[in-house]
């Protein structure tokens, strides 16, 4: 699995990165959403976008909003310090909503392992 | 659910968070200029987004990290700023807002020691002598568990003890496995024979284990470092040795933090700068009366000065000079800041002596990284001036001058310090006996055990040859011979090999203090003569001044 996170908190981008690493997959951080869209146009090579909330200039949301207008369809797991569920209420077509909070490893495993492993249990 | 953790992403996270609390400051010093920024114009959006994203980071990243009361401080911080982006500017009550970051700010920045029991403390703060105080003479029991297969485990325990280390002694490798579990202690100091048995253990081991064996082939050093092994030592083992590692592995040293000097005649320039330093973990002092440059120098050490170039009464230039005029002072550091852009007067700064040259407006980072890497070098050079090669200890000139520093702190103070002078017994007969490598060691040896014994405000160098002497701050002679004693009969139990034949070492000691000897010179004598008087005596044993002085009356 290889996956893009987007993240402009190097640190927070680090800690996401260890944990799919972790999880065996090979990770390419970028530190915001435009250098993931660059990132995107030039290499297809993705199996999911793991992206960040709040950043300056477009956020995760926008990121997420500006791929599937441009018509790709890479599973998209937002993470963000707020309340998930509302996130995913305000925008239902995310593969996966995760809280950036003390269970971050265990939730965006699982939310790894649901949208890249469809029908798996 | 279990967070599907390993030993490997374990270990990262660690070290993540403790780059995110070495980080903090800086992250609390954007915050406050943040908020400088909103104090000074309210309808500054910009300045709103970019403060209620770093409080909103704080929430997600320091949760995610497991530092949840952090985590706390930037969910508030950010719920606040939150309802003010969603009014309009006019009806913003900036006030009580701000008031209100302004305290979480605050208080986040007295937490960054206390949620950090994981790091070390990044700020330096005067609460730290208490701390110092309480560890003194009493120096905090650490454990070793032990297990080597056979009995030398048990005779290098009985070492260790006199290094002040607690051992347990394990023969079963499974016993130690299940003790370790059970009550983690500060390290493990194992046979290769027994590599591997932690492997498997959930979260992985986070305690050092040091390795000691009679093999020295690859692939058993290879499973040594693959099993996380901080050390690895061959049969027979010096304890001294152990200790060494002993020490760097179970004890943080704190470096204590860099000191710079702000010279600037625009105190809140001067603020500015030494916030943005102290932010970093330094300690910034600042002068805004260049005449007093001489005065501050000598009172505060500093480690670099950061200096404004144009000043009314003098310029930096001239300043330089008169500080380079001091031999003391030829190697200090001294960075100009100015908003200068002119090149050619860059260099001729440079000329009398800078070594930097910043211009203003700067940015925190950049000043912050322009500090540290000059001031770091100066002291490393400083310690390889100040200190003996063989023990690392002060070396006899330096040792002096602090002798004299701080009786006159101590007089300024009304305080009390004691000066002991330690001579290793027989010495000459170890060196004869079993050569000076051999005697090199039982040096090492003594040294290790008073820089570890002593407390940080104490000071030990090796006066010269065997001969020892040390520093003892605010403790009174009888104090100060009880102490020195301890560490004597520590260090005669001792044993030391040389080949095949094991030996012993003792030391005799005088003690004097201030205020009983009134100056520098008369202490020194006193303890020399106190020292006299223990290797008369019978040697192995402490004197102190008083006694050896009621001695000589009586002519005993």
């Amino acid at each position: 699995m290889r996956i893009l996170v987007v993240d402009d908190d190097a640190l927070a981008a680090e800690m996401t990165s260890a944990v799919l690493e972790d999880g065996g997959c090979d990770v390419v951080a970028v530190e915001s959403a435009d250098l993931a869209l660059v990132h995107l146009a030039g290499d297809a090579d993705f199996d999911a976008v793991v992206s960040d909330m709040n950043m300056p200039g477009l956020s995760g949301l926008d990121l997420f909003r500006t791929l599937r207008g441009r018509g790709i369809a890479l599973p998209f797991i937002l993470l963000s310090g707020d309340d998930p569920a509302a996130l995913k209420a305000l925008e239902p077509g995310l593969d996966a909503c995760v809280a950036k909070d003390a269970d971050l490893e265990a939730a965006l495993m699982d939310a790894v392992a649901d949208v890249l492993l469809p029908g798996g249990d | 659910m279990e967070p599907p953790r390993t030993p490997a992403l374990r270990n990262r996270v660690e070290r993540l968070r403790q780059a995110y609390l070495a980080k903090l400051p800086a992250t609390l010093v954007e915050a406050r200029q943040g908020l400088g920024r909103l104090v000074a114009d309210p309808l500054d959006d910009r300045a709103l987004a970019d403060l209620h994203r770093l409080f909103h980071n704080l929430k997600g990243t320091a949760a995610s990290l497991g530092l949840p009361k952090i985590s706390a401080e930037g969910a508030a911080g950010a719920e606040t700023l939150k309802t003010l982006q969603g009014l309009a500017p006019s009806q913003r009550e900036l006030a009580s807002v701000l008031a209100d970051l302004a305290g979480r700010i605050g208080y986040l920045e007295g937490l960054s020691g206390e949620e950090t029991a994981v790091a070390p403390e990044p700020a330096p703060a005067p609460s730290a002598t208490p701390v110092a105080a309480r560890n003194a003479f009493d120096p905090q029991r650490r454990v070793v568990f032990l297990c080597d297969g056979d009995v030398d485990g048990e005779q290098l325990g009985s070492q260790l003890a006199c290094f002040g280390y607690t051992f347990n002694s394990f023969t079963d490798p499974e016993a130690l496995k299940a003790a370790v579990l059970a009550d983690p202690p500060d390290a493990v100091v194992m046979s290769t024979a027994g590599t591997g048995i932690f492997d498997g253990v959930e979260g992985g081991l986070s305690i050092p284990v040091l390795f000691v064996s009679e093999r020295q082939d690859f692939a058993t050093r290879l499973k040594a470092v693959k099993a996380g092994g901080e050390a690895y030592f061959l049969k027979p083992v010096a304890a001294h040795e152990v200790v060494e590692i002993l020490d760097t592995v179970t004890v943080r040293h704190e470096p204590d933090p860099l000191r710079v000097l702000v010279v600037d005649d625009e105190p809140e320039m001067a603020a500015y700068h030494a916030l943005i330093l102290e932010g970093a973990g330094m300690v910034a002092r600042r002068l805004d009366d260049p005449a007093r440059i001489l005065d501050e120098l000598g009172e505060f050490q500093p480690d670099l000065v950061l200096m404004d170039m144009y000043m009314p009464t003098c310029s930096g230039r001239d300043l330089s000079r008169v500080i380079r005029q001091i031999p003391q002072f030829v190697s200090l550091p001294i960075i100009f800041l100015s908003s200068e852009t002119d090149k050619s007067l860059q260099v001729s700064a440079m000329r009398v002596g800078a070594d930097g040259f910043l211009t203003k407006p700067i940015q925190p980072e950049d000043l912050v990284t322009a500090v540290a890497v000059r001031a770091e070098r100066t002291r490393v050079l400083r310690s390889l001036m100040m200190r003996d090669s063989l023990t690392s200890l002060l070396n006899h000139t330096t040792l002096s001058q602090f002798l004299e520093t701080s009786i006159a702190a101590a007089q300024r103070n009304g305080g009390q310090l004691c000066f002991a002078m330690l001579d290793v017994d027989h010495f000459k007969k170890v060196n004869d006996t079993y050569g000076h490598p051999v005697g090199d060691q039982v040096l090492v040896a003594l040294s290790h055990l008073l820089k570890q014994r002593l407390r940080n405000s104490d000071m030990v160098g090796r006066y010269g040859g065997e001969e020892f002497a040390a520093i003892l701050q605010n403790v009174s002679e009888d104090e100060a011979v009880r102490i020195v004693d301890n560490i004597r009969r520590d260090f005669a139990a001792l044993t030391f090999k040389a080949g095949d034949t094991e030996f012993s070492c003792s030391f005799s000691g005088g003690v004097a203090g201030f205020p009983a000897m009134d100056g520098a010179e008369s202490i020194v004598q006193a303890a020399d003569q106190a020292l006299y008087a223990a290797k008369h005596g019978g040697r192995n044993r402490i004197i102190g001044s008083a006694v050896a002085a009621a001695g000589l009356k009586e002519g005993v």
